[in-house]
């Protein structure tokens, strides 16, 4: 990647004619050619997405006969799936799509991707000073039980944040125990994590709530109306009225983006995440920071949890409520390159392939499973290395001891 | 330089499970000085460092900075005294700039963000008053190794670090930059540095040391003034004995060419071509050794012969047949023969057996095995019958091979090689971190089955090794041979070679 | 060429220094300092701790543990018959039913271990062997029973096989990693069942279209049984096929060429390739063997009892993480694992089905269930604790030295 941060300080013709440009290319024309057949657009014809993902196709083998192949063949994969979508599209009713494709649906959007957004950042901060966090699942689930516990014994939305916060770095800080103290296998760590947590969650839910659900009436994270804009027709729908969590998610991933690149801890966390060696060395405490940071991926994967509960789940809770979601999220990680932004985009993405595949449950439960399995897909595509290389911190999962 | 002593160690002991690293070892060091420690592998000099740089602990004996007592318990506390280490495998992250490696842990910084462009501004500075030229934008992961080591002086003296410590500095450096590193340690020395300069290599230390202090075994054994010493004495203090420099073996009968090598082109991992048109030729019943410094292309030229790397261009023929592109298996049933450099990396499965070990070329063959099925039995007997015939000592034919010492876990790796009876055996690094008496009989080993008529190719780091050994010597320098000689010849003439040849070498 | 390794360190203890690195040679050498006492420790200290939860809540733990040997029928050893009305020989012949499906997804998680690679999608390769088996027990009725069984099992176990045979190929190609690509795989499974069942799926009812649950297998596809009656839910003679699995298992690895190229590679890929063993080859073998171990276990408990599947029977179907748990425990052995099986199997019914018991409900023990695998992961992922705990024992108690 960084070859091709490099290149953008060449002249522009030097860009234009790069191979990586076209591959890029040829990615967004596969998703312009599955957009061109949804609302707003919205073409009837199945023309025009065909074209723009044969071109799309064509950008990409260009790309791998440049020598790129990894992003060539996902530039080309990416304009097939665009292809069959922008297919799928047009033959269903228009009344159908629009039921679909509304300005809603990028609130939804927005609600299904933040919790994702929490956990794929909890999980950068953890893995980028070294520590691989498969747990995330696990710290979101707990966090979304006593998140919402809290809110319902502590009569307030503010309660449950905090009692979610506390239980994901209590089950953080055990996970940190065994994988930096001990030097346990942290892949095996972090699967203990998952069961412990769905124990946990399941056993004091029915000894807590005997008959298995939450009173309804619990303090619920409040939205936030922006005044102006909930009256539009197409913003308001869309970003009037989002929870206070997903404004939050947003301002995460630009201070994640600030600490992790642009203070001197974030360098330390890095350092200690490519070459924990060096960084004690020169005398950074290697555990100290890997503890700290795994602790926060805790606090913000169960605060992703808390948002699940007491906000988009209108304050309840159901057995493994998660569902995957911490898988989602560290595979958003992991599509996003290790990076705040990238990770953003992709939970956006995941978010609304999720959203997507719920409100076609009705009209079409096929396409509704293909809706659900493209984050797995996308993912599986993505550490196949196919677009650009999914580069870990050097030293990311392996045990640091010191003398 | 003058007599001012700013580190004192004395009476240092320090001891790990079955060796005693640090026994009674007593230092001082004057400001403005090179002073160097000179000693084997093993001999105890990394780790008197490591207990100077709080990384490890004593159990003895006390440390004196400017004549108090201190003691360091993190690397963090040994900085702040201003001591700075180079260490020999260097502490970069390749995927930081130069100067973020420079500043981290003591970053500038405005209120809660780094001060990126105040850091470029200071490292720039350094570099240009110690004369160490690098750019502080560039990757660690884009510079040369000579500049790598320049970025880690430079991480010592932006730490404003009085005594610095030098690790086996050269041990990765070409020549050139060798003579540059030189330039600029005498140029810290005028600023009034004192300098710890680690190495085994001879005549280096008697070109750039004031004092040498020459330990052995984890002994002091003299510290004498640079001017005095000179190189035999040097090494017999570093020995303990007049080294022998051959090992008694008959003249040559080099028979048939077994082993051919064309105009092999080999590239790194990095892309960077390190074998650039090499050719030879070895003939059954000779040894033909390679000398040469570390990092001059020995490791990728063997890898490409024995079928583990990729050869861009040129030609391997074993006894005749062209195995050019050859998988790892297709050279071993060709008849080549493989004493792998890092034993425990690539020449055992630690956690087999010795009877597991001694088949891992031919598990899948008859005896041992037939149509996918494995008879133990046969194994175990293979295993003992080889254990005897090469004494090795330890455990038997079931024992893990991890829980060998070095010089038996070698004679397994030899014992398989010799067995399957190759026509050509390639030695690297054969004696690579094992005792005397272990050497002494590898040594005897291979003339012996140079004596059967094999060809051997032996590389080898230790000049001793290969003029004891090779019937003939071809000397390697930045992927060419340079150089071939065969009969007598002087040490100077090969180190000379060595070094690049046209260059006269330290005196 | 580069020195900088930013894995290398300053000596480690010999011991360590000599096990190379992969996660097989530490236990191995774990196993090796501890024999069986290590896992018989973890597991009583998991227990402990478990039991520790209930009484924080309650409950006697004593006698909860107590019903829940009852409920998993040990308690038959006291009186046994074979009389399928006595409560406890019926709770044993269930209790082995799961040991069963147990001892075949553990080994599928310890084949992969054994090669160096963790196959955490054997609840993946589960389903997609089960699926498998019900569509061919489903379409092909009427075919001769031998036949029909033993299409089945050699569909569904190639399914499996192939199914981890992805995560083998791109580990081996590209060198992704397993953990991330059998996880994906384990959801887009999940998501694949989840529509194969529903409403309107391919292997839906075709008798009762608005149950989202699939069509019985034929007759002829149902495995015999030995221990009751196919209608009560018998012990089918999948349990024989199970403990010939631990016998292939150990024979597979212990006195075949192929099973030394993948301990070796398992133990230290370089010197394997050295060797002259193909690596990647071995990756995808080893892996498919894992998978099809697992598609095993999915197809004989479709032929064997379930004999259909619906679409709210996928999320609480936990077998394949199960046998994390039990391959972890017994070390990945062929013993082992068969013993880590039975435990399992026990507490998995005995937790629920099973459980008839004043002092704890099953939703509550099912739980703990989680709790104790957990806790048991968590401990196996660290043995070093207990090791020095152990050691540190020894050395204060004058003994004879272990040889």
């Amino acid at each position: 990647m960084t070859a091709w941060v490099e290149r953008l300080e060449n002249p522009l013709s030097a860009r234009l004619r790069d191979p990586a440009t076209t591959g890029y290319a040829g990615v967004l024309l596969g998703v312009l050619a599955a957009f061109l057949a949804i609302p707003p657009i919205q073409s009837r014809t199945i023309t025009w997405p065909i074209v723009v993902g044969i071109v799309g196709v064509a950008f990409g083998i260009w790309t791998v006969t440049r020598g790129r192949t990894r992003l060539g063949w996902g530039a080309v994969a990416s304009a097939v799936i665009g292809i069959g979508l922008g297919i799928l599209a047009t033959h269903s009713g228009t009344s159908n799509l629009n039921a679909v494709f509304d300005a809603a649906l990028i609130a939804q959007t927005f609600g299904f991707a933040t919790p994702l957004v929490f956990g794929a950042i909890g999980g950068m901060f953890s893995e980028r000073s070294g520590v691989v966090n498969i747990g995330l699942e696990g710290m979101m689930l707990m966090g979304a039980f006593w998140g919402v516990y809290g809110a319902d014994k502590g009569g307030s939305w503010v309660v449950g944040i905090l009692v979610g916060m506390a239980v994901g770095a209590a089950i953080a800080l055990v996970y940190a125990f065994f994988a930096i103290h001990l030097r346990a296998d942290q892949i095996v760590g972090g699967t203990a994590v998952n069961f412990l947590a769905l124990g946990i969650t399941g056993y004091f839910f029915f000894q807590l709530y005997h008959g298995n659900y939450i009173p309804s009436g619990v303090s619920q994270i409040p939205n936030v109306k922006i005044p102006g804009i909930s009256g539009s027709h197409f913003l308001g729908p869309a970003i009037g009225d989002l929870n206070l969590m997903i404004w939050a998610g947003f301002a995460l991933v630009v201070v994640s983006y600030l600490v992790v690149f642009k203070t001197p801890i974030g360098l330390r966390i890095r350092a200690c995440g490519e070459h924990p060696r060096a960084a004690d060395t020169v005398g950074i405490n290697v555990y100290a920071v890997r503890y700290g940071c795994v602790v926060l991926s805790g606090i913000l994967a169960a605060l992703g949890g808390v948002y699940l509960s007491d906000g988009f789940g209108g304050g309840t809770f159901i057995n493994n409520m998660t569902d995957g979601r911490g898988f989602i999220a560290l595979a958003a990680l992991i599509f996003g390159n290790w990076r705040p932004a990238g990770a953003f985009a992709a939970a956006l993405l995941f978010g609304f392939s999720s959203a997507v595949a719920l409100r076609l449950q009705v009209y079409s439960p096929s396409a509704s499973t293909l809706f659900n399995v493209l984050p797995y897909v996308l993912t599986l595509i993505a550490v196949a290395g196919v677009i650009g290389r999914t580069v870990p911190p050097a030293a990311d999962g392996r045990p640091y001891k010191k003398q | 330089m003058n007599d001012e002593i700013v580190l004192e160690m004395r009476g240092i002991r320090k001891e790990f499970p079955g060796v005693l690293a640090n026994d009674d070892v007593s230092l001082d060091v004057r400001r403005g000085e090179v002073h160097a420690l000179l000693g084997e592998n093993g001999a105890g000099k990394s780790t008197l460092m490591n207990i100077l740089y709080g990384l490890y602990k004593p159990d003895a004996g006390e440390v004196l900075l400017r004549g108090r007592p201190s003691s360091f318990a993190s690397a963090r506390d040994a900085i702040n005294a201003g001591i700075g280490m180079v260490h020999q495998h260097f502490m970069l992250i390749p995927v930081m700039t130069v100067a973020e490696n420079i500043v981290l842990g003591i970053e500038p910084h405005h209120g809660l963000f780094l001060d990126e462009h105040g850091a470029e501004q200071r490292v720039r500075e350094l570099s240009e008053r110690f004369g160490l030229a690098v750019d502080p934008g560039a990757l660690v992961s884009e510079i040369t190794v000579g500049q790598e080591q320049r970025v880690e002086i430079l991480k010592a003296l932006y730490r404003n670090a009085d005594i610095l410590v030098l690790d086996e500095p050269t041990a990765v450096l070409t020549p050139q930059e060798a003579h540059e590193l030189f330039g600029i340690i005498n140029s810290l020395k005028t600023d009034g540095k004192s300098i710890i300069f680690i190495s085994h290599k001879l005549n280096e230390v008697l070109e750039i040391a004031d004092r040498i202090t020459v330990l052995r075994r984890g002994k002091v054994i003299e510290t004498v003034d640079a001017a005095g010493a000179t190189e035999a004495s040097l090494a017999r203090a570093m020995v303990g004995r007049e080294v022998l420099l051959r090992v008694e073996k008959a003249p040559a009968q080099p028979g048939d060419v077994l082993l051919s090598v064309e105009d092999l082109r080999v590239v790194d991992d990095r892309g960077i071509e390190k074998v650039r048109g090499v050719s030879f030729e070895v003939r059954a019943g000779e040894i033909v050794g390679v000398a040469g410094v570390d990092g001059n292309g020995q490791s990728e030229l063997i890898d490409a012969i024995a079928g583990l790397r990729k050869t861009e261009s040129g030609s391997v023929s074993i006894g005749g047949r062209k195995v050019t592109a050859a998988s790892a298996r297709e050279m071993l049933d060709a008849g080549l023969g493989h004493i792998p450099e890092d034993r425990q990396r690539r020449g055992l499965v630690l956690e087999f057996s010795i009877a597991e070990n001694i088949e891992l070329h031919d598990y899948a063959r008859a005896p041992v095995a037939r149509w996918g099925w494995l008879f133990p039995k046969k194994m175990i007997a293979l295993a003992r019958r080889l254990i005897r015939e090469f004494d090795v000592r330890g455990g038997g034919p079931l024992t893990r091979a991890g829980g060998l010492s070095g010089g038996n876990q070698q004679k397994v790796v030899a014992a398989r090689e010799i067995a399957r009876d190759p026509k050509v055996l390639i030695a690297a690094q054969p004696t690579r971190g094992l005792d005397v008496g272990a050497i002494e009989y590898l040594h005897r080993r291979l003339v012996e089955e140079r004596d059967k008529g094999r060809a051997l190719l032996l590389i080898s780091l230790e000049l001793d090794e290969i003029l004891s050994l090779a019937d003939r010597i071809l000397v390697v320098y930045e992927g060419e041979i340079v150089g071939e000689h065969t009969g007598e010849v002087s040490e100077e003439q090969i180190g000379l070679e060595m070094l690049g040849g046209k260059e006269k070498a330290a005196a | 060429m580069s020195t900088i390794d930013p894995n290398s360190s300053a000596p480690e203890s010999p011991e360590e220094a000599a096990s190379s690195g992969t996660l097989i040679a530490s236990i191995a050498l774990k196993q090796r300092a501890g024999g069986i006492a290590v896992p018989a420790v973890t597991v009583v200290v998991a227990f402990l701790m478990g039991g520790l939860v209930v009484l924080a809540t309650g409950h006697n733990p004593l006698l909860a543990y107590r019903d829940i040997f009852d409920g998993a029928g040990l308690n038959w050893i006291f009186h046994p018959t074979t009389n399928l009305v006595n409560t406890a020989a019926y709770n044993l012949s269930q209790t082995l039913l799961q040991t069963t499906t147990l001892i075949l997804c553990g080994l599928a998680v310890a084949f992969a271990f054994r090669c160096g690679m963790f196959n955490i999608g054997g609840q993946g390769q589960y389903f997609v062997g089960l699926f498998v088996a019900n569509w061919l027990g489903v379409d092909f009725a009427g075919l001769n029973p031998f036949l029909h069984v033993l299409l089945c099992i050699v569909a569904g176990t190639l399914a499996g096989a192939l199914w981890a045979g992805i995560a083998g190929f791109l580990k081996a190609t590209v060198g992704a990693h397993e953990v991330i690509s059998t996880i994906m795989l384990n959801w887009i499974a999940i998501w694949v069942g989840s529509w194969l069942f529903g409403a309107g799926g391919p292997l839906q009812s075709s008798a009762n279209k608005s149950l989202p649950v699939s069509n019985d297998i034929a007759n002829s596809a149902k495995l015999p049984v030995i221990w009751g009656q196919q209608e009560l839910q018998g012990l089918s003679i999948g349990i024989f096929v199970a403990l010939a699995a631990l016998v292939v298992f150990w024979v597979l690895l212990n006195r075949t060429t192929l099973g030394y190229e993948v301990r070796a590679v398992g133990f230290n890929p370089e010197a394997a390739a050295y060797g002259g063993i193909n690596v990647k080859k071995n990756l995808i073998r080893a892996m498919a063997i894992s998978g099809a171990f697992a598609g095993l276990a999915g197809t004989i408990d479709m032929t064997g009892y379930l004999y259909h599947y619906g679409q709210s029977d996928i999320p609480f179907s936990s077998v394949g993480f199960l046998g994390i748990a039990v391959a972890l425990l017994g070390r990945n052995t062929a013993v082992g694992t068969g013993l880590g099986a039975l435990l399992f199997g026990a507490l998995l019914f005995g937790t629920t089905h099973g459980l008839t018991s004043n002092v704890i409900q099953p939703e509550l023990a099912g739980n703990l269930t989680y709790i104790i695998q957990g806790l048991v992961v968590l401990f196996i992922g660290a043995d070093v604790l207990i090791l020095y705990v152990w050691n540190t024992r020894k050395k204060l108690r004058p003994r004879r030295a272990r040889a």
